[in-house]
């Protein structure tokens, strides 16, 4: 009983301080947007299209090709702002995420998100755990980066950036540099580690 | 590892807390500065160029400069100018990211409401702390 209530809490920390998934840019649009996203890495490609009917939480459902299980399933998935501080010359959110498979129960993963973001620097963290048929995994990611200028609204603005992930699969950590572009209400991140290509395309209507 | 993503964490939560005691300082409230004849950039801390680029197809309106808390990015502000372009009212939107800024032209028949403004910016995640208004 004290190992269930001692995963319980460690669980419930993982979701409140440390956080989610694979999202890199903001998980929520605008009240009343729309988000499209691509995203493309050594493991999994998928295409996500979600709703926000508020800044506070996204709905939306995911089409994943999984290269590593060679599997195809959707997700239908949710994230909520759990927090967000506003500041002159900064802002700072806590997500947290879930997805449910449609294709099994057993296929489903949760987790958070946490981003600190200046008009110069931008840093996120987060932390999911997966649930699938063949294997549980957890993944971590951290990211940090900066702004070589400053754009101002309407420009096209760019982002230096270096990310290190680890998932429980590989149980390694891989660091690599990638960049960030974005201009209107596109973006795209594309980063290369041995000789994979991390892209990340994102528009929102 | 596990050590630098709780130390990361920490980092976070720290420069957050110290820009919102910074913040505390500002002022709430609103401002007419109708009978300006011309903005003076460094006085109400907007920048100038792009100011002057919003209102030179402009006349006849009336300005709301909002100063708002969290528009770090082109992606956080994309949400208010189109929040703010749904209401008839409003006949051009701008925003100052260096200076934190919206710039809001409407008709001069509109009485402006800076609670409608912040309701209108806190449900697109962002917080307006200030507001001046110019006539032209």
């Amino acid at each position: 009983m004290g190992i269930i209530k001692h995963r319980a809490i460690l669980t419930l920390c993982s979701l409140v301080f440390i956080l989610s998934t694979n999202v890199n840019a903001r998980p929520i649009s605008w009240p009343g947007g729309n988000t499209y996203m691509y995203k493309s890495d050594a493991t999994k490609t998928s295409k996500n299209y979600h709703y926000s009917p508020s800044y506070k939480y996204s709905i939306g459902v995911e089409f994943v090709n999984d290269k590593y299980f060679t599997e195809e399933y959707i997700n239908f998935r949710g994230t909520y702002l759990l927090d967000r501080r506003n500041t002159k010359k900064s802002q700072r959110n806590f997500y947290i995420t879930g997805a449910l498979s449609g294709k099994s129960s057993n296929n489903f993963f949760y987790g958070a998100h946490g981003d600190w973001e200046t008009r110069r620097f931008f840093t996120s963290i987060s932390y999911i755990n997966r649930y699938t048929k063949l294997k549980n995994y957890t993944e971590k990611e951290l990211q940090f980066g900066v702004a070589p200028y400053l754009g101002e609204y309407g420009d096209i603005h760019t982002w230096v950036m270096i990310k290190a992930k680890r998932n429980t699969i590989n149980d390694n950590w891989e660091t690599y540099p990638f960049i960030k572009l974005f201009t209107g209400d596109y973006m795209v991140e594309i980063g290369n580690k041995n000789s994979h290509w991390d892209l990340h395309f994102m528009a929102r209507f | 590892m596990n050590k630098i993503l709780l130390l990361t964490l920490i980092l976070i939560s720290q420069i957050s807390y110290a820009e919102k005691n910074h913040d505390s300082h500002s002022n709430e409230g609103s401002h007419d500065m109708s009978k300006d004849k011309k903005i003076d950039g460094s006085k109400y801390k907007i920048n100038t160029k792009r100011y002057t680029d919003f209102i030179k197809d402009l006349s006849d309106v009336q300005i709301a400069i909002v100063d708002v808390k969290g528009m770090v990015c082109d992606f956080c502000a994309r949400g208010i100018a189109k929040t703010f372009y749904k209401d008839v009212a409003v006949i051009k939107v701008d925003v100052d990211l260096e200076k934190g800024k919206v710039f809001i032209a409407y008709s001069k028949s509109v009485k402006i409401d800076f609670e409608d403004i912040k309701d209108k910016i806190t449900k697109n995640g962002q917080t307006a702390t200030t507001m001046q208004i110019k006539k032209l």
